[in-house]
C-alpha cells in the first residue's frame, strides 16, 4: 500500500522503473485498447461518440449540481436504512472507518478494490489499530502480499510475472505452485474464501452512487464485491463526493462506457445495485450499510472551470492504456494511487501541486487521452492549466516553481513574442554555445541546465532557417548583410558600454 | 453547536465553488446527457443472442424445449459436475419446474437456501431463477428477497440459471427502471473471471468456477 506522499519526483521516480516493466505494462495496455476497439465496433463509432457525449453531459450536469445531488443521496441512503457519514479529508475518513470498526468490535475486515481507500491509506489505520485488513482482488492481494502499491488501475499487479507471484505465495503463505495463472488463482480462492466467511466487515468503494436511489453500484469482474457485500454483517463503503449520478437512467449511458472502455468487456462479470443493508434474514446481506462521502480536496478542484472537469472522471483506465509515457514508465513512477494522464491532473489537485508539480509535465501533450476518454474529460487543456498553476500560480494555489525558472519562462514568452528579440536571442545562444559546442550535440551543460544534458545530449542550435531564406536572392543576401552588421554593431556597443560602466564602477570602488 | 460540521463544510464548500449562495432545490438532467432506448430484435433472434454471448464468456448456455428436456441436462449436469449437494431459490417458478424433485431422484441433497453459510459454501450447487435479461450483453438481473438468497449464486462451486424467454429485455435502460424496489440487484454476465496473473483470463476465482443458463420455453411448465 503506498503512503501519502509528501513530495512526487517524477524524474527520480522513472530512473527507478525496472527494464521488465514497460514491457509487461505494454503487454497488458495492448490488450486492453484492442479488446475495447473490438466492443467500440459492434457498437458503432457514431453511436459510440454519442454515448461518450452523453456520458460527458450527465457527468458534468452531476459535477454543477453536486450539492443537490449530494444532499439527495444522503437521504434516500438514510431512507433506505443506511448511515451516512461525512469526511472532511483522509484523516477524517480513517478515523469514521475505525469508530465503525470498533463499535462493532470488528477483527477481521475483507476489501474490495478501492482506489479512493487506498488515496487515504485506510488500510494502513485499520492494521495500525489491530484489525486485519485483507485486499481480496486477486491483483490486490497479491500488491499487498508484496507490499507495494497497484501499478494499474485495472491490473494492479501487472507489474509481476507468474513466476514472481509463485515465489510470493511461497514466501509469504508458506504455499507451494506451479507458475500458471489458474492454479495461483484456484490457491487465492481457496485462502480467501475461508477469510470471506469469517470476515466481521467488508469494505468497498463505489464506482456510481445513484442520487435518486440511494443506491451504491459496484461494477467487478471476480466476485470478491459481492462476497464482501453479502457475508460480512457490516458493510462499509468508502467515496469520494464525486461518485454521485443522478438517477438510474443516467446508468443506462455510464454502464455502457465504463466496461467496454475499461476492460474491453460489454458488461462486467459482476454489477452490484446496493440500496442500504438487507431488509429481512432470509435474503442474506449485511445487517448495518454505511457510507462515508470524502472530500479530501475535491471541493477545491471544484472551484476552477477548467480544472473541475477532472471529477468527470469514471475510473476506467483507457487513458493510462493509450497513454505513450504511462507506456513507459508504469504506474508507480507517478508516486501515488492514480497513475497515467488521470494522475496527472487528479494528483497535483488532491495533494496540491507543491507535492506534486512534476506530474502535470509527465505528458507530451499529444491527445490520445482525451480522445479515448469516454466522459470526454478535456485531459490536455488540464495539463496546461495546472502547468500554469506550478509556474505563475493562480486563483486556487500559488506558483511553487523556483522564482528563476518562472523568469526564465517569462522571459522566453516574452522574446517569443518580439520578432527582433527573437532574432537576437537566437544569435546570442549560437555564441553562447560554443564553448559546450562538440560537433552537432551538447553534451553537458553548466547548472541548472545539465538537469537535461545529465539524462541526454541536447542538439546544438545550428544555422538560422530565415537567415538561408533570405539569403535566397540577392536582394535578400544585400539584407542580411545589414541585418548581420546591425547585430554585430550593437553586440559589439553593448559590451563596450557593459565595459565601459565596469570601468567607472571599479574606479569608484577604488 | 453544529451537529453535522463536516457535512456542512463540504457542502458549503461546494457552493462556493460552484458560486451558489442557497440550497439548489431543482436539477433536471439535460436532455443530451441521455441515450434512445436499443431496438429489439425478433424473439428468436434475442434468444440466440443471449446465449451466444453467454458462451463467448465461458459460460454454458442451453436452449431447452420440454420438461423432457430439462430433466435429461440436469442428469447431465450432475453427472458432469459431480454434484453431491445443491441448493435453491424457493420460488414458485422454479418449484413448478420440479427441479428440486427430480436433483432428489438423481441423489443430490437439497440444502435450504436459508442454511448455515458454511453449508451454502459446501454445496456444488446453486440453482436459481432469473429476474430479467439482456440478450446484446448476455447479462442475468438476479434480485433479492427472501425468496431469493443473494448466496445461492455466490457461494456455491456451480451456478445454474433457469428462465423463461419473456423475460428478455431489449435494453440496459428498461431493466434499470424496474431495480427501484430491491436492498440488492445483481447483474452476472458469464462466469466469475479474472486476468490479474500476467493478462491469463482465468474463469471462476471468488465466484461460482462455471454458470449454466437455460432457457427453458414456457408452454412446456405444466
Amino acid at each position: 500500500m503506498s503512503a501519502i506522499p509528501t513530495h512526487i519526483d517524477f524524474r527520480r521516480n522513472v530512473q527507478s522503473v525496472e527494464p521488465q516493466v514497460p514491457a509487461s505494462v505494454r503487454k497488458a495496455t495492448t490488450r486492453f485498447l484492442d479488446t475495447r476497439a473490438a466492443v467500440v465496433d459492434v457498437i458503432g463509432q457514431e453511436s459510440w461518440q454519442a454515448l461518450r457525449q452523453a456520458g460527458h453531459d450527465v457527468r458534468l450536469h452531476t459535477i454543477n449540481h453536486l450539492d443537490y445531488y449530494l444532499a439527495r443521496l444522503e437521504e434516500e441512503v438514510t431512507r433506505a436504512g443506511g448511515h451516512v457519514h461525512w469526511a472532511r479529508d483522509a484523516q477524517e475518513a480513517n478515523r469514521i472507518v475505525l469508530e465503525i470498526a470498533q463499535e462493532h468490535r470488528v477483527k477481521r475486515v475483507v476489501k474490495a478494490k478501492s482506489m479512493v481507500t487506498e488515496e487515504i491509506g485506510l488500510n494502513r489505520t485499520l492494521v495500525d489499530a489491530g484489525v486485519q485488513t485483507l485486499e481480496t482482488d486477486l491483483g490486490e492481494y497479491i500488491v499487498q502480499l508484496a507490499g507495494t502499491g497497484p501499478s494499474h488501475i485495472m491490473v494492479p499487479a501487472i507489474h509481476l510475472t507468474k513466476e514472481g507471484i509463485a515465489d510470493l505465495f511461497r514466501e509469504k503463505l508458506g504455499l507451494d505452485a506451479l507458475p500458471e495463472a489458474a492454479r495461483l488463482a484456484a490457491l487465492a480462492r481457496a485462502q480467501l474464501r475461508q477469510e470471506f466467511l469469517a470476515a466481521d466487515m467488508g469494505i468497498t468503494g463505489a464506482n456510481f452512487l445513484v442520487a435518486e436511489t440511494g443506491t451504491l453500484v459496484l461494477v467487478t469482474n471476480e466476485g470478491n464485491g459481492r462476497m464482501c457485500t453479502t457475508l460480512p454483517p457490516l458493510h462499509v463503503a468508502v467515496a469520494g463526493i464525486d461518485k454521485v449520478v443522478p438517477d438510474l437512467e443516467s446508468l443506462n449511458v455510464l454502464l455502457k462506457l465504463l466496461p467496454r472502455s475499461a476492460t474491453g468487456q460489454k458488461m462486467s462479470a459482476y454489477t452490484a445495485f446496493i440500496t442500504g443493508p438487507r431488509r429481512t434474514e432470509e435474503e442474506n446481506g449485511p445487517k448495518e450499510f454505511h457510507l462515508v462521502l470524502l472530500d479530501n480536496g475535491r471541493t477545491i478542484i471544484l472551484q476552477d472551470e477548467i480544472t473541475r472537469e477532472t471529477l468527470l472522471c469514471i475510473r476506467c483506465g483507457a487513458c493510462l492504456n493509450v497513454c505513450p509515457v504511462y507506456n513507459h514508465v508504469g504506474g508507480h513512477a507517478y508516486g501515488f494511487a492514480y497513475s497515467g494522464p488521470i494522475g496527472a491532473i487528479l494528483l497535483p489537485q488532491l495533494v496540491g501541486t507543491k507535492v506534486a508539480a512534476d506530474l502535470p509535465f509527465a505528458s507530451s501533450l499529444c491527445g490520445a487521452c482525451a480522445d479515448i476518454c469516454p466522459v470526454k474529460i478535456p485531459i490536455v487543456e488540464i495539463l496546461l492549466r495546472l502547468r500554469r498553476r506550478v509556474v505563475e500560480g493562480d486563483t486556487v494555489e500559488p506558483a511553487v516553481s523556483p522564482a528563476t525558472l518562472r523568469l526564465g519562462v517569462q522571459m522566453v514568452a516574452r522574446a517569443m513574442s518580439i520578432p527582433w528579440l527573437y532574432d537576437l536571442a537566437g544569435q546570442l545562444l549560437r555564441i553562447a554555445q560554443a564553448p559546450f559546442r562538440r560537433g552537432a550535440w551538447l553534451p553537458s551543460l553548466p547548472p541548472p541546465l545539465n538537469r537535461w544534458t545529465m539524462a541526454r545530449p541536447l542538439p546544438a542550435l545550428r544555422a538560422d532557417w530565415r537567415a538561408a531564406w533570405r539569403r535566397r536572392t540577392p536582394e535578400g543576401r544585400t539584407r542580411q548583410r545589414r541585418i548581420r552588421i546591425a547585430l554585430v554593431a550593437a553586440l559589439a556597443s553593448a559590451a563596450a558600454y557593459v565595459g565601459w560602466r565596469l570601468i567607472q564602477r571599479q574606479d569608484r570602488g577604488e | 453547536m453544529n451537529k453535522h460540521p463536516a457535512r456542512d463544510e463540504i457542502l458549503g464548500q461546494v457552493r462556493a465553488a460552484l458560486g451558489r449562495r442557497a440550497e439548489t432545490s431543482v436539477a433536471n438532467v439535460p436532455a443530451s446527457a441521455r441515450v434512445g432506448p436499443r431496438q429489439a430484435g425478433d424473439a428468436n433472434g434475442e434468444i440466440e443472442m443471449l446465449l451466444g454471448e453467454i458462451a463467448k464468456l465461458g459460460g454454458n448456455p442451453r436452449h431447452l424445449e420440454s420438461k423432457a428436456d430439462l430433466e435429461a441436462a440436469l442428469e447431465n449436469l450432475v453427472h458432469e459436475e459431480g454434484v453431491k449437494k445443491a441448493t435453491m431459490w424457493q420460488t414458485s417458478e422454479l418449484k413448478e419446474l420440479g427441479v428440486a424433485e427430480y436433483l432428489g431422484t438423481l441423489g443430490v441433497e437439497m440444502i435450504s437456501p436459508h442454511a448455515d453459510r458454511d453449508q451454502l459454501a459446501d454445496c456444488d450447487l446453486g440453482v436459481t431463477g432469473v429476474d430479467a435479461a439482456l440478450p446484446e450483453t448476455g447479462t442475468l438481473v438476479l434480485r433479492s428477497n427472501p425468496e431469493k438468497p443473494r448466496l445461492v449464486s455466490l457461494l456455491p462451486r456451480v451456478h445454474l440459471a433457469i428462465l423463461y424467454p419473456p423475460l428478455l429485455d431489449a435494453d440496459l435502460g428498461t431493466v434499470l427502471d424496474k431495480l427501484r424496489d430491491d436492498s440488492c440487484v445483481t447483474f452476472i454476465t458469464g462466469p466469475s473471471r479474472t486476468s490479474d496473473i500476467e493478462l491469463t483470463v482465468t474463469i471462476g476465482v471468488h465466484g461460482p468456477k462455471a454458470l449454466h443458463v437455460w432457457i427453458v420455453e414456457k408452454t412446456d411448465r405444466s
